[in-house]
Formats: structure tokens, C-alpha cells, sequence
């Protein structure tokens, strides 16, 4: 996937932050503690998981992949939960255990492998099975689809370097946004790719499906 | 708590504030300091009365406690243990209730409409919902009275009973025009407000800098929250607010009237008595406590004597379509409330449902903003290309006014607290006549966004507002409350929040059930609560 805001980084922007905000954000930068509540088969097929949700492909030594499996661990482990859980599953910690124990059963009942071993487009096919299933091992498969989702993407959106990939100006208090209107912008932000470079949004959707669609896990 | 020497808070304030002791009687006991229970308070504070709020949540103060960040906002929100169910199962939490000083409001996007005068008189003029035991005209004056404290800014409104705003509209952002822009186009009447944010500094409070970040709590104070509007006049007038102080039970005594609370502070559990009880806790807590203070006189939970309470919980449907534009919008600058439209509040003779909705812009911020293209069913490098469109998007949001039901409903569930109080299992099933409005909304806010120029569109089905739950009425068999929010089983037992609003139109809540509570004040303060 092709920068949108080449050279744009919202860190740049952290001396003008108030010191709480900067305090919460910059803590994200910080390296990730040790895993708390995902046991070690939990986190093997965990790491995959995440990763296929959020198409995180690069090496795991990677400096940019943003460590969304050690938010979610550090969450479940102090029960900072989103207040509420369906009547039809359990509350999130153990929904997550048992989804994560459900996802490797398919993988070694259909693969005969564990979920961590297979390819990305097994691992993707299989996640696609849960996305549109009705029941999934007697869970409401939407429902987990949903959990795993949630939590995901609040791991990943909550991350500076995310903010930089989608051109967001961040927290801005005290300082403010004074651009407002259609295309304007703050003296630091970037202006998007597409402008100079007319790809339609059409054609980029697509690409991106064949992406998830092919695998190219080369490993 | 904004003082006008130019520092942001003031402490002084606090550290006066009166403190009652458990063994007095007060006046009354507010439970819950949010958008009902915090106007209350500073009301009868006002006339002299003792009266103290307990606040199960923190009391807050804006510079430490709060950042401009989604994911560091989580404290915000009620997210104690909620159990969902039902046909259509609303998700609690961030979505819908806060807790601490302030409640809801703290976190609340601000948009401050009124309901119509139509509102109050559902069942005799469409056949549906139910009609309210007072009357629009009864609550104008109220409604006028919280427009100028607030304050309100906004265009003249032509909907409703037709009003103008005490404060002048604010600037349009990106997102606000894309709408506007829309809406002209199809002939479609819009305005700009009505929100509870200061345009221009109004007394110590400054203005807003359209930073985007008003339902993580505004930070510069610049957007209303009983927090800093009614509770430092409640402390200024001798109410006491404490914080931290969850409440378990209303007390009974022999003759069966209220005569205080039972509370957990720090783990110990207290009472404070009172002469009167005021419940303000939200549409889910509320009734829990009723139902969670059962005892002899009510077996089945007070004032519950004709299976009321928990009942008839609404939620707004509120869809949210966002469409695809070619220019950049940032919808994350300035307040995501900004623009709206009551074209279509009202019912229209030629469709197949009753009632309306409302449309408004909505500037979700980037996990929310990942939420939506979840939930089209996207993931991995589809997601992401979607996110990484982000600026180019602008969302617009319907408010549906969905039916009262009677199974829609709150009860206590077996799972229990920390505090080992049980927890409330709140039940949604939405009738065809409300899925055919949220059909209805989203369709035009597509119409709206295509005429606009919109290249794409994604629609996420929602929900908004929870009221109900002890609904007013004209007697005991229609309602747990009477027009002047006093309980009908129990004559010095009131309910000063959401949860008594018999429909809940198409407007957003938060000025209606602070008017309800004014206006209850004004009732209590004629000598109500000693009958
Ligand atoms: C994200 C979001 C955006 C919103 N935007 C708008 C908007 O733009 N306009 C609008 O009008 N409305 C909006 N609302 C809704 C609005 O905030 C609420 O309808 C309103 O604040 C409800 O008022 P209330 O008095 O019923 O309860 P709240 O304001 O929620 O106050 C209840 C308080 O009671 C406390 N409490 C509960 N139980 C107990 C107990 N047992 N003991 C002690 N304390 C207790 C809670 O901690 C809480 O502080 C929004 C809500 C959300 C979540
Ligand atoms: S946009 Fe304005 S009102 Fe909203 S949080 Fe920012 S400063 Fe406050």
C-alpha cells in the first residue's frame, strides 16, 4: 500500500500537545510490557489473528507494525472492558479465550495444521468462515466477529503511526484546528497523495481487495 | 469551577464545598449528578434547600483527568457490567452513558434541540407511542431558561414551535458544508446548531477551538456539561456533591416514604438521610436501583406495583451513513455537532411508518471512524485502504424516533458488581414501524450525500440516547411518575432524569430532561416534597 501522506508524521506535533494528552499518547510509543492474561497458545494464535485483521504484514521484528496483541492483552488483563457484553456470550476475556481456542480447532480440523503454521490465505479463508458464519462453535459467530474487531482496531487507531497513514491531525488542544472548510489545511498537515496523483478511490478499493484476496505470503 | 482570575479551575470552590454528615437529614438526596440530576441539585441549592448529589463516578477536573485522545477517554464512560440481549441488542458503555460529575453531558456531542410541541401527544394524533401528562407549552419556559444558560448558539429555528438562540451559529467546517451542500440541492431546509458550545467566550469560558474532540469531554470548556455549567453554581449555593459515592437502595420506612439511601464510599457502606429522594442515574441505572431497593413494601422493587419500572426503555435509531468526496474534508475539525435539519421530524401522511427523524453531522474520529467500514463487513488490506481515506470522508447521522415497548426493558441480571449489587440486563426488540423509519433515514442521508457529489457511501446501523424506563403518565397504571416527576407509589420519592420521558421524538435529549428538571425543582420548591 502506497503512502497517502508521504513525509507526514503527527509526532512532529506533540510539543504543542497539553502534557496529559501527551503523556497518554507518547505511552504508546513506549516498548510493549510483558504479556499478562493471553497464555502462550493464546498468543500464538492471537499474533496471526491480529495480524490478518489488520493486514499488519510485515516481519515481526518490523519498527513500524503496531503492537495491537500487547493492548488488548494489557485490557483483558485489567478488565477494561467497553461495559457490556451480549446475554449470548460470555464477558470479553473469556470470549476471547474461547475464540482463540475455536480458531485453532478449525485450523487443525480443516488444515490439519495449527492456526500459526498455515498461510495467510488459509488463515484468511478460515477468518472469512467466521465473518459469515450463523453459529460458530456454538458462539453467535457475528458477535465474536465483532469482539475481535473492536478491540483490534482500537489496539491499532489508537496509534500514532495509524494517524500518520490516514493524514489525522491528532490531539490538538491547546493550539486548535483554524483550516476549516473543504481541502484546507493546517500549515503541517499534508495534503493527500491523490491530489497530485489522480487514482480513483474505485480503483484503489479493488486493488486492495485482490491483496486480500491473493496469497502473497511469500514466506 | 471556571474562575476569572485565568486559572482553569477553581479549587477554591471545591475545598468549600458544604459537606453534609449521613446522620443529618437532608432536604433531599440527588442520586446521579448528570445532565438531570446536576440541574436539580443547583436549583433547590438555589432556594436555600440541603441538598447533596451522590455521584458514583469521579469529579473531574478537566486539565488533569482529560486528554484529546479516543482510546485515553475510556474512564469517561459507564463501563461497569452490562448484560445485552433481546432481538436487536444496544450496546452500552461508550455509546451511551458516562459516569462522574457531569454524567453524560461530559462526553455528550452537544447538539441541544427541543422537542416539538407535536411530541407530547403521539398516541392521539398518529395512533402511536403515548401522550405525555404535560404539555409543550408547559415546558417552554424552561427549555428557554436552559437555551440561555448553557448557552445555546444556532441559526433561527424553523421547526417545532419556531425559536431563535441566545448565541449566533458557529463557522462551518468541511463537513458541515458537504451536508449543506447536499441538502441545498434537493430543496432540503438545513441550519447550522443548535449546540451547546460557546461561540465567542461567554464569562470565563473560552471559546471553542474546534479541535473535534467534544465527546471525549471538551478540555478548553468551551462546550457545556453540567460539570461546569449548573454544579459550580450548586456548590455556590451551599449543595454539596459527592463524588465516588455509589448507591445501592432507596429506604423505605413503616409509613412508606422515602427516607434516605443506603451507599458504598471507599468499600464501606453508608446512609444518608433525607427528607426527599431525587433518582438521576440514567435510563439503565435508574431503573436498577428502583428494581435493586426492594423490600417489604415493594416486593418487587419500588414503586414497581404495576410491573412499570424498567419498562418501555427507548433508543434513538441512529444510522450513520458517511460518503466519499473528492476533496478533503477532515470531518474531524471542529464540533462534530454542527448542522442539522428537522425537515422530516414530523409524520408524513404518505409513508408507511409513523413519526420521523432528524439529520445531523457526525465527525467520527479514527477508531470510531473504523467501526463504520467494520461494519460494511470489511477487514484487513480493505479496511485499511478505507482508513487511509479517512480525509476524504463526511458522515452524516439520522435520529429516528423509535417506539416505547413495553418488553423493551431493563432487569437485573444473576451477574452482580464488584460491590455485589446485581447488574442491569437491558433487553431491545425494534418494531416494523421503526425499522421502516431507519430504512426511511438512512435512505435520505444516501440521497442527501449523493446529491452532494458523494462517490461512495457506507452505512453502520446504530443507536443513540436510552430514555425511559420510569415513564411519566396521567396514573399509576401509565406511569411510575406523575407530570411533576413524583413517584406515584412513594410521595416524597421523585425521578429526575431520562428515564421519565413517556416518547422520546426526534431530538436529542439532553435540554428536554434538564427542562424536566427544572421544572420538577420548581414543583418541590412550591412545597411538593413535604405533602
Ligand atoms: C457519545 C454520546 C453523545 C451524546 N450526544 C448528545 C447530544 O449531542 N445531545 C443530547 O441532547 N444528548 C446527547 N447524548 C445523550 C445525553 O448525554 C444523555 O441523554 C443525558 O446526559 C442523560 O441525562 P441523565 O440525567 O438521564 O443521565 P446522565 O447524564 O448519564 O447522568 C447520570 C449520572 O448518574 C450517575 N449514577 C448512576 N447510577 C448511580 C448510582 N446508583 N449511584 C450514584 N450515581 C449514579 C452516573 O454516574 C451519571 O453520572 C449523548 C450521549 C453519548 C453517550
Ligand atoms: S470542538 Fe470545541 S466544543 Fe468540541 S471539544 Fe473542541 S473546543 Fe470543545
Amino acid at each position: 500500500m502506497k503512502p497517502r501522506f508521504p513525509g507526514y508524521d503527527v509526532l512532529q506535533q506533540a510539543g504543542s500537545w497539553d502534557l496529559v494528552t501527551a503523556g497518554v499518547v507518547l505511552a504508546r510509543l513506549a516498548p510493549p510490557p510483558p504479556l499478562r492474561f493471553f497464555t502462550v497458545d493464546e498468543e500464538r494464535v492471537a499474533r496471526p489473528l491480529l495480524d490478518r485483521l489488520l493486514a499488519q504484514d510485515g516481519p515481526p521484528e518490523d519498527e513500524s507494525r503496531i503492537p495491537v496483541l500487547e493492548h488488548i492483552d494489557a485490557r483483558l488483563a485489567e478488565g477494561e472492558t467497553d461495559g457490556w457484553h451480549h446475554d449470548d456470550l460470555p464477558e470479553d476475556g473469556e470470549a476471547w479465550r474461547r475464540s482463540l481456542a475455536a480458531l485453532d480447532e478449525d485450523a487443525r480440523a480443516v488444515e490439519g495444521q495449527h492456526f500459526w503454521e498455515l498461510k495467510r490465505r488459509a488463515q484468511n479463508r478460515l477468518l472469512e468462515n467466521v465473518r459469515t458464519a450463523k453459529t460458530w462453535h456454538e458462539l453467535p459467530a457475528s458477535r465474536v466477529w465483532n469482539l475481535w474487531m473492536r478491540y483490534a482496531c482500537t489496539g491499532f487507531y489508537s496509534h500514532p503511526s495509524a494517524w500518520n497513514e490516514m493524514g489525522f491531525g491528532g490531539p490538538a488542544y491547546p493550539r486548535g484546528y483554524k483550516a476549516l472548510g473543504l481541502d484546507r489545511r493546517e500549515p503541517w498537515e499534508v495534503r493527500e497523495v491523490d491530489a497530485e496523483d489522480p487514482e480513483p478511490w474505485a480503483r484503489r478499493v479493488e486493488a486492495a481487495r485482490q491483496r486480500q484476496d491473493s496469497d502473497h505470503a511469500a514466506r | 469551577m471556571l474562575p476569572n482570575d485565568g486559572s482553569r479551575t477553581n479549587h477554591a470552590l471545591r475545598a468549600s464545598m458544604r459537606r453534609f454528615d449521613d446522620e443529618e437529614e437532608l432536604d433531599l438526596v440527588v442520586v446521579g449528578c448528570g445532565a438531570g440530576g446536576a440541574v436539580l441539585t443547583q436549583r433547590l441549592a438555589r432556594k436555600g434547600w440541603k441538598v447533596a448529589a451522590l455521584e458514583a463516578g469521579p469529579f473531574w477536573e478537566p486539565d488533569r483527568d482529560w486528554v484529546s485522545d479516543e482510546a485515553g477517554s475510556h474512564p469517561l464512560y459507564w463501563t461497569e457490567p452490562r448484560v445485552i440481549g433481546g432481538g436487536d441488542p444496544v450496546p452500552l458503555g461508550s455509546n451511551n452513558s458516562g459516569r462522574g460529575v457531569g454524567g453524560s453531558t461530559v462526553h455528550f456531542a452537544g447538539y441541544t434541540p427541543r422537542l416539538h410541541p407535536s411530541d407530547f401527544q403521539t398516541y392521539t394524533a398518529d395512533g402511536v407511542g403515548a401522550d405525555w401528562p404535560i404539555t409543550y407549552q408547559e415546558l417552554r419556559p424552561y427549555y428557554e431558561a436552559l437555551e440561555a444558560e448553557l448557552p445555546v448558539a444556532g441559526q433561527h429555528w424553523p421547526w417545532g414551535d419556531p425559536h431563535g438562540y441566545p448565541h449566533s451559529p458557529h463557522p462551518v467546517s468541511g463537513l458541515g458544508m458537504i451536508f449543506q451542500r447536499g441538502c441545498q440541492r434537493l430543496g432540503i431546509d438545513v441550519r447550522v446548531g443548535p449546540v451547546a458550545i460557546t461561540n465567542g467566550r461567554f464569562g470565563n469560558r473560552p471559546h471553542c477551538i474546534y479541535r473535534g474532540f467534544c465527546l471525549q469531554g471538551c478540555k478548553v470548556n468551551a462546550k457545556a456539561s453540567t460539570l461546569i455549567t449548573h454544579v459550580p453554581d450548586a456548590l455556590a449555593h451551599g449543595a454539596e456533591i459527592r463524588s465516588g459515592s455509589m448507591v445501592r437502595s432507596i429506604e423505605i420506612d413503616d409509613r412508606g416514604r422515602a427516607s434516605g439511601v443506603v451507599y458504598f464510599r471507599d468499600g464501606v457502606e453508608r446512609r444518608q438521610r433525607a427528607r426527599a429522594v431525587a433518582v438521576a442515574g440514567y435510563a439503565i441505572e435508574t431503573p436498577r436501583l428502583l428494581l435493586n431497593s426492594a423490600c417489604r413494601q415493594f416486593p418487587d422493587g419500588v414503586g414497581n406495583d404495576h410491573d412499570l419500572v424498567g419498562r418501555y426503555v427507548m433508543v434513538q435509531g441512529a444510522a450513520q451513513t458517511a460518503g466519499r468526496f473528492p476533496e478533503e474534508v477532515r470531518m474531524y475539525k471542529a464540533p462534530p455537532p454542527e448542522v442539522s435539519t428537522e425537515a422530516f421530524y414530523e409524520t408524513d401522511p404518505r409513508a408507511d411508518y409513523r413519526r420521523g427523524y432528524s439529520v445531523q453531522c457526525i465527525g467520527p474520529l479514527p477508531i470510531t471512524w473504523a467501526e463504520h467500514v467494520v461494519a460494511e463487513g470489511h477487514w484487513g488490506h480493505v479496511l485499511r485502504e478505507y482508513l487511509c481515506d479517512y480525509v476524504h470522508w463526511a458522515t452524516l447521522g439520522v435520529l429516528c424516533e423509535f417506539l416505547p415497548l413495553p418488553g423493551n426493558r431493563v432487569t437485573l441480571d444473576e451477574e452482580r458488581d464488584r460491590h455485589g449489587i446485581p447488574v442491569a440486563r437491558f433487553d431491545y426488540t425494534q418494531c416494523d414501524n421503526d425499522r421502516a423509519l431507519m430504512r426511511a433515514g438512512s435512505q435520505k442521508m444516501a440521497e442527501i450525500l449523493d446529491a452532494a457529489g458523494a462517490q461512495d457511501t457506507v452505512t453502520i446501523a446504530r443507536y443513540a440516547h436510552l430514555v425511559g424506563g420510569a415513564r411519566m403518565g396521567a396514573g399509576p397504571e401509565t406511569g411510575v411518575v406523575d407530570r411533576n416527576l413524583r413517584s406515584f407509589a412513594v410521595p416524597n420519592l421523585y425521578v429526575t432524569d431520562g428515564s421519565v420521558l413517556p416518547t422520546q421524538g426526534a431530538a436529542n435529549p439532553a435540554l428536554t430532561i434538564m427542562a424536566l428538571a427544572a421544572r420538577c425543582a420548581d414543583h418541590l420548591a412550591g412545597g411538593a416534597a413535604s405533602a
